[in-house]
């Protein structure tokens, strides 16, 4: 009893104690709602850069489709039955008739087939990956960890 | 009261943190509020994306490229930028840019425009050469720069062969869309159709952008170097026998696969505007398919099988010819006039008499059963092949009100019916691959997710037997060697047949001074590789096929034989014995 009277008697006497206990505790509800703030503004910072960088990388990936099929169409030009007809006679070839083969029969000879384009192991595109960090929610990520270290904790 | 000594201490740390705190909190706001930035990273604001996916590239059997794509650009001004517009006017014509065109475009612009368009399908070099200029002019100390010229490149359609296959292939507008040959009927698969979404303008949400799936890549069956073999005899051909036009079809007799398809006139692809020069009015773009014909003796095959098929005649079935019949009402006579006796049905085919068939369909097979066969040949039906504007022709069947009886006559020798080539190289499949006729078809396979998935064969019938097919394969053969005809070509047994058909008037009778020249075979006999298609439209060195048309197909089978790697008969039979 005699504990609580000092401690008003203290307080009637300095009142600045009061004050400054409120001055403190708005100081640390200001420096908490600074630090979210600084974070969020961090993290947003991040997002926002990675997805400049998948816009950039998208436009490059388009610029670079664009060059692939400007090179094809320019090989197949250069490639074409006209074109390699001309060189061809320019180095003195001229089309085989009939009577310029000779056929020889070679053991395992396979005759020319029609082409298969397949992209040599792939079944399906390949699906951008996005770690779950990224895209789950907070309580999934728990759940997750809770999962995680429960299953490494069991025993077979 | 007494205050503590130190407190002012104190209070000037708080307002600093406070002051510190809420600047975090104020920079915050500004930021997210920034009008500056709000286009960029506005959560919710989307923008306007354009998407040019492009379009599926056309491949030949080997993987020749024969339709692909390139880069062209948009070129736009952006009046809200105060262009300088003598000096935007030079710097267009000196990159070669047409100045019409750019004229045109912005008279037809609204008043209160804000972007016009001035020019489109740029080549690369014309671009690349104004944004030189562009780049110049950025440092210019006058101000007259051409900041507000923009570019926006996207997809156009190339040909690298220009007009080699030109006939198959079709080609693309400028707004994206195939017509005729593959390029219409595949139009929906080949078109990776550009789109113009919303998206997300924050790029936080980058990964929200929509994926524009590309056209598909399709391969055709076609073979670029026996294509430009024929298109080369075709071309010949045309310039020796003053015909009006030609069409040439090599089939794989197995499969159905179209080797090579070449009509007259072709198209550079690259250049397709010039379409109504170069089709001048009702000019069909790919006879083999689109322009249906009497096709004359070529025919008698078909009969002949039907009346071996049902068993109304044998080879050795022996007809004696007056030089006339009478079938309806009408007399038919042979193609000189003449009477040739006795003669086996080899010898009607060698000799391709009208009046031997005509009994033969009338007198032997009559209505039902021939008509039949014709039908069960596919004759008056389209084929259905993978190409845009086919025509299907016209078989006139008892009960039609048109149809008349003499018609069951002249139908035997391919008059007063009339097909398409390649429903004739459709029906004489089933001669040459054992009584199977094939669907003829150009797409060899497509691409997707990166896999290629192969056109299977199909069978459309089986209208006679392997053992009627081998039968006539043989007498056809035979009359060949009989006749030494053109046709032969040395070391490979051949089976084939010509037609000298006459073209009828529109408004009835037969035109006396033209014709029509054709001829169809398939070799090697007993183990066929190709069908070849030859017509020619009126030729004016020749009336008889057997002279204009047969060596054409010589020509191609000696070209067919090299690019295929088909050894003579003798080199072949003998390896296969070992």
């Amino acid at each position: 009893m005699n504990n609580v009277t000092q401690i008003v008697q203290k307080v009637r006497q300095a009142p600045w104690r009061v004050q400054r206990q409120w001055i403190g505790l708005f100081l640390l509800a200001l420096v908490l709602m600074a630090m979210v703030a600084g974070i969020y503004l961090n993290v947003t910072v991040g997002a926002t850069l990675a997805g400049r960088e998948i816009q950039a990388l998208r436009n490059e990936i388009t610029s670079n489709q664009r060059i692939n099929a400007d090179s094809e169409t320019q090989l197949a030009r250069l490639t074409s039955v006209e074109a390699m007809q001309k060189r061809a006679e320019a180095m003195a070839f001229q089309p085989a008739s009939l009577d310029d083969i000779t056929y020889v029969a070679v053991a395992g000879y396979v005759a020319q087939s029609a082409v298969d384009l397949s992209t040599p192991g792939s079944s399906k595109p390949a699906a951008p990956v996005i770690l779950p960090e990224y895209t789950e929610s907070w309580f999934d990520y728990f759940m997750d960890q809770q999962a995680s270290s429960a299953s490494a904790g069991a025993q077979p | 009261m007494k205050r503590h000594p130190h407190a002012w201490r104190y209070l000037s740390v708080a307002f600093l943190l406070a002051g510190l705190g809420i600047a975090v909190l104020v920079q915050i706001v500004r930021i997210q509020n920034s009008p500056a930035v709000a286009g960029v990273i506005n959560l919710g604001e989307r923008v306007w994306k354009d998407f040019y996916p492009p379009r599926g590239e056309i491949y030949n059997r080997h993987g020749n490229l024969l339709a692909g794509n390139k880069t062209v650009y948009e070129i736009g001004l952006d009046l809200t930028d105060n262009p300088d517009m003598p000096t935007v006017m030079l710097a267009l014509q000196m990159s070669g840019i047409d100045l019409n065109e750019v004229n045109y475009r912005i008279s037809q612009a609204p008043v209160n425009a804000q972007y016009i368009i001035l020019d489109d399908f740029v080549s690369t070099d014309k671009a690349e050469q104004l944004m030189t200029l562009q780049k110049a002019a950025y440092a210019d100390p006058t101000g007259k720069n051409l900041d507000a010229i923009y570019f926006k490149a996207h997809y156009a359609r190339s040909y690298p062969e220009n007009d080699l296959a030109s006939n198959v292939l079709g080609f693309v507008t400028e707004d994206n869309h195939g017509y005729l040959g593959i390029e219409e009927k595949y139009d929906n698969i080949l078109a990776g159709i550009p789109v113009r979404l919303l998206v997300p303008a924050d790029p936080r949400r980058a990964t929200e952008y929509p994926t524009i799936p590309p056209g598909q890549t399709i391969i055709l069956t076609i073979d670029r170097e026996i294509q430009s073999a024929i298109e080369n005899i075709l071309d010949q051909a045309l310039a020796t026998t003053g015909a009006s036009s030609g069409t040439i079809v090599v089939m794989d007799p197995r499969t159905g696969e179209i080797l090579a398809m070449s009509s007259t006139p072709r198209l550079n692809l690259n250049n397709y505007q010039s379409i109504t020069t170069v089709f001048p009015g009702e000019t069909p773009f790919n006879r083999a398919i689109s322009q249906a014909y009497e096709p004359g003796s070529v025919a008698k095959i078909l009969t002949m099988a039907g009346a071996l098929d049902s068993g109304a005649v044998q080879p050795d079935t022996v007809f004696f010819d007056e030089g006339s019949i009478l079938v309806g009402g009408f007399r038919i006579v042979n193609w000189n006039g003449g009477a040739w006796g006795y003669q086996d049905m080899t010898g009607c085919l060698a000799n391709s008499l009208n009046v031997c068939l005509a009994w033969v369909s009338s007198v032997k097979m009559e209505s039902d059963s021939f008509y039949s066969y014709m039908q069960r040949f596919g004759l008056g039906h389209a084929t259905g092949i993978d190409l845009a504007q086919e025509t299907s022709g016209r078989l006139k069947l008892p009960g039609d009100a048109d149809w008349r009886p003499v018609e069951l006559g002249t139908n035997a020798f391919g008059q007063g019916v009339s097909v398409t080539p390649i429903q004739m190289v459709m029906a004489a499949s089933a001669l040459a691959n054992d009584g199977k006729m094939v669907y003829p078809h150009v797409l060899y396979g497509q691409i997707q997710d990166g896999k290629q998935s192969n056109t299977r064969t199909q069978i459309v019938g089986t209208p006679i037997s392997a053992n009627t097919a081998h039968t006539l394969s043989e007498m056809l053969a035979n009359g060949l060697e009989t006749e030494s005809s053109a046709a032969l070509v040395p070391g490979y047994r051949i089976a084939g047949k010509t037609g000298t058909a006459q073209i009828p008037l529109p408004g009835g009778g037969y035109d006396q001074k033209d014709i029509n020249a054709t001829f169809i075979g398939w070799g090697p006999v007993d183990d066929p590789r190709f069908i070849v298609y030859v017509w020619l439209e009126k030729p004016q060195s020749n009336r008889a096929a057997s002279v204009v048309a047969a060596p054409i197909f010589k020509k191609v089978v000696e070209e067919l034989v090299v690019l295929m790697d088909v050894p003579p008969d003798a080199i072949r039979l003998q390896k296969n014995g070992q």
